[in-house]
């Protein structure tokens, strides 16, 4: 049996969310690669235990401005990685503002992973570990440390996602079958087939055209 | 004077010097370098007397005809770009496509092949500097010539008669082959060629037209069929800059002054900020004054990522002081709209076809369009009104398409946003993109639809097959071998008319549409 995710990369300009994600499906690591604008999408696939999973990543514009596109593309994700650089206390607290809007559009199915990239830096940290885990636990989030430079801790929180986007499946799936299922959630396990119109979601600014 | 057509003469050279080249080879190879000179191709290192050219030659038939093609093409097309003056001036009769005067091409004799054999004979004994040793890559012969059959070696029992026959027709066989393909790829070559130089022929009359014509009578002709059509064709890149400057206007006049002013001021503030920065935060600078300095800092950021393969607007490179200028004296003229990605990128192509003042001019202008504008405050409502008015054209160009997109609930701004915030400059080819923004110049926003619509007809089967993922990331990266001319048929097919309606009436209806329907239309969410 397979399993699609969709998994949406947040996080301020400059975090590394591009160079993130081109290490984890490409290999690749660029100090010189271009800026994005709108999202780019990547995706790779996996075995997790005899499960296949395909994973659409969305990468997406760190500048505020285009923070009002947002709802684009997280809707229907499965999974949230917010990136923040450690040596940045701002990216921090952007992350913070990105899991608050989360938690309100799409409730507590989906799955956040909050990343302090960079840690190739150590020396210029800005941001406590302790802080950081503290608060991710705090909204029910898990936190990774990483660095895209030197390919540590990647593999990893993609891994642990993964497993932790298939049980939100699984969960969902059971409670479907009981009959107690909302469309809200049961849209968003892409392996369910959809026996219902796609409903606009719970919330976001393109959600009432 | 005979009036040789140029073509086939010059394809006759070909053929001519190569069988030439072939025979001084062979004359090279004979007796006095028997004892080294005579072994098979598959010998894995050349004797360290020999020129290393002539060692190529053997590896590249023994080993693999495509790395000596390689090696020829590359060579050819350094030769085009970088040498075309020198090659006309330096090589006497050995000219492969280059424009040489047929008299001079004619009494090509033993002569001149004597002196060739001389020439490089001479240097067998002391190799060359690489410079003129490059130089000489000029006079290679093609891959038929450098194939050798040699007699066995004295040391190894001859031959029987049927052997050495078979060898001399498996011989034969190879070189008719080469020789056919060399002249089926000569025939392409030259093909290019004439195309080639066709459209710099067809760009420096009409740069002549634009120069001497057009831009003296620029409003009263920039209307006309006439110079509608030979825009539609591309701009001279001479005149590019020129022609886009007038077409965009300076409706917010202004002045070179002006710039100056608004750049003294963005070079205070990276100074002040830049101090602040080292004396640490301040925190009661307000949230608009960081919004602003992080904005300063974005744009450092973003220089270094516009256009990363050209290397000139990163830190060092030419035009990176330029591009900060630009964009940071923006920031200040304009506070209300600021720096946002993807600006970095427009004034990227603009300070490539414009000095520095005209090109701030152009910027702030283009920038002041209501199309921009809605974008670049990423102003969300206005933004899906301009989706809308897209899908509609869509729909009447590619119905087949829009329906598999809606199959997917795959809506514009999935792959729309870059290309229109950059105006392609991001997604297509640098060159591609400058000719639609030579026609954007011409017809405006509706243009920048236009080309979004013809690049989705161009590649509509190979969309048609794809799902929402593969869709999503085949049109946010563009293949990289789109040629113009495909391009621009492709938009070309593109009919913005619905309904007898233009594409201004469209989006103004819907504008009326949605100011009806704002009553019962949540707004979008804020955080």
């Amino acid at each position: 049996r397979s399993f699609s995710f969709k998994v949406v990369l947040l996080g301020e300009g400059c975090v590394g969310k591009t160079s993130l994600v081109l290490r984890y499906c490409e290999n690749k690591f660029n100090d010189k690669h271009i800026t994005t604008l709108q999202a780019s999408f990547l995706t790779k696939k996996l075995n997790i235990g005899g499960k296949r999973v395909n994973l659409a990543i969305w990468d997406t514009a760190g500048q505020e401005r285009f923070h009002a596109l947002g709802p684009i593309y997280y809707r229907d994700s499965n999974g949230a990685i917010l990136v923040y650089d450690i040596t940045d206390e701002d990216s921090f607290q952007k992350v913070k503002n990105w899991v608050k809007e989360l938690r309100k559009m799409l409730g507590n199915e989906i799955c956040l992973c909050i990343v302090g990239n960079k840690i190739d830096l150590e020396k210029e940290r800005h941001v406590s570990v302790q802080e950081a885990e503290m608060y991710a636990e705090s909204v029910g989030a898990k936190h990774y440390h990483t660095s895209a430079k030197q390919n540590k801790g990647i593999e990893e929180l993609f891994l642990d996602l993964c497993k932790r986007m298939i049980e939100t499946a699984q969960v969902d799936e059971r409670a479907r079958g009981n009959g107690s299922s909302q469309s809200g959630i049961a849209r968003r396990g892409v392996q369910i087939i959809d026996d219902e119109p796609q409903v606009q979601s719970s919330g976001g600014c393109c959600s009432s055209g | 004077p005979a009036a040789l057509p140029l073509a086939p003469l010059g394809f006759t050279d070909v053929n001519l010097n190569s069988r030439n080249t072939y025979e001084v080879s062979r004359r090279r190879s004979a007796p006095e370098h028997l004892p080294h000179g005579g072994t098979a191709p598959a010998e894995p290192a050349p004797p360290p007397q020999e020129p290393a050219e002539r060692a190529r030659h053997r590896v590249g038939i023994a080993g693999a005809g495509s790395s000596f093609a390689e090696f020829f093409t590359r060579n050819f097309f350094t030769k085009r770009t970088k040498e075309l003056k020198p090659a006309v001036q330096s090589a006497p009769g050995w000219k492969l496509f280059g424009k040489v005067p047929p008299r001079e091409n004619l009494p090509k004799d033993s002569k001149i092949i004597q002196q060739e054999y001389e020439a490089r004979t001479g240097r067998m004994y002391k190799p060359p500097p690489p410079s003129a040793r490059r130089k000489n890559i000029e006079f290679e012969p093609l891959s038929t010539t450098a194939l050798i059959l040699e007699d066995r070696p004295a040391n190894l029992p001859a031959k029987s008669v049927e052997e050495a026959l078979r060898h001399r027709q498996e011989y034969d066989e190879m070189v008719a082959e080469a020789k056919k393909r060399e002249i089926k790829e000569a025939h392409k070559r030259k093909k290019i060629m004439r195309e080639r130089f066709k459209q710099e022929e067809n760009i420096a009359s009409a740069m002549v037209i634009w120069v001497n014509e057009i831009l003296p009578n620029w409003e009263g002709m920039r209307a006309t069929r006439r110079v509608r059509e030979l825009w539609w064709q591309g701009l001279p890149p001479s005149v590019r800059g020129k022609v886009w400057s007038l077409a965009v206007g300076n409706e917010l006049n202004i002045t070179p002054e002006l710039y100056e002013i608004f750049l003294s001021r963005a070079k205070e503030r990276w100074k002040s900020f830049s101090e602040t920065n080292s004396e640490n935060d301040i925190e009661d600078a307000g949230a608009s004054v960081a919004d602003r300095e992080a904005s300063l800092e974005l744009i450092k950021l973003d220089i270094s990522r516009t256009f990363p393969s050209l290397y000139i607007f990163q830190k060092g490179g030419p035009y990176h002081d330029l591009l900060h200028s630009v964009l940071g004296a923006y920031t200040c003229y304009r506070p209300d709209v600021g720096y946002v990605q993807g600006m970095s990128f427009i004034a990227a192509v603009l300070i490539l076809n414009l000095e520095e003042a005209d090109a701030f001019i152009a910027f702030a202008n283009l920038l002041n369009k209501p199309c921009q504008l809605a974008f670049f405050r990423v102003d969300h409502s206005m933004m899906l009104k301009y989706f809308a008015a897209f899908e509609v054209f869509f729909e009447e160009n590619l119905p087949k398409l829009f329906l598999h997109f809606k199959s997917y609930s795959l809506t514009p701004d999935i792959y729309l946003i870059d290309w229109i915030f950059t105006l392609y400059s991001k997604s297509l080819p640098l060159d591609l993109a400058c000719r639609v923004w030579d026609v954007f110049c011409r017809d405006g926003e509706e243009f920048l639809f236009r080309t979004g619509l013809g690049i989705l007809r161009l590649y509509e089967d190979i969309l048609l097959q794809m799902d929402f993922i593969h869709i999503a990331q085949f049109l946010t990266k563009l293949p990289e071998d789109i040629t113009s001319e495909k391009l621009f048929s492709c938009i070309a097919a593109i009919q913005m008319q619905n309904s007898n309606k233009k594409w201004a009436q469209v989006f103004a209806s819907l504008m009326k549409d949605n100011k009806e329907g704002d009553k019962n239309h949540s707004p979008a969410p804020k955080t």
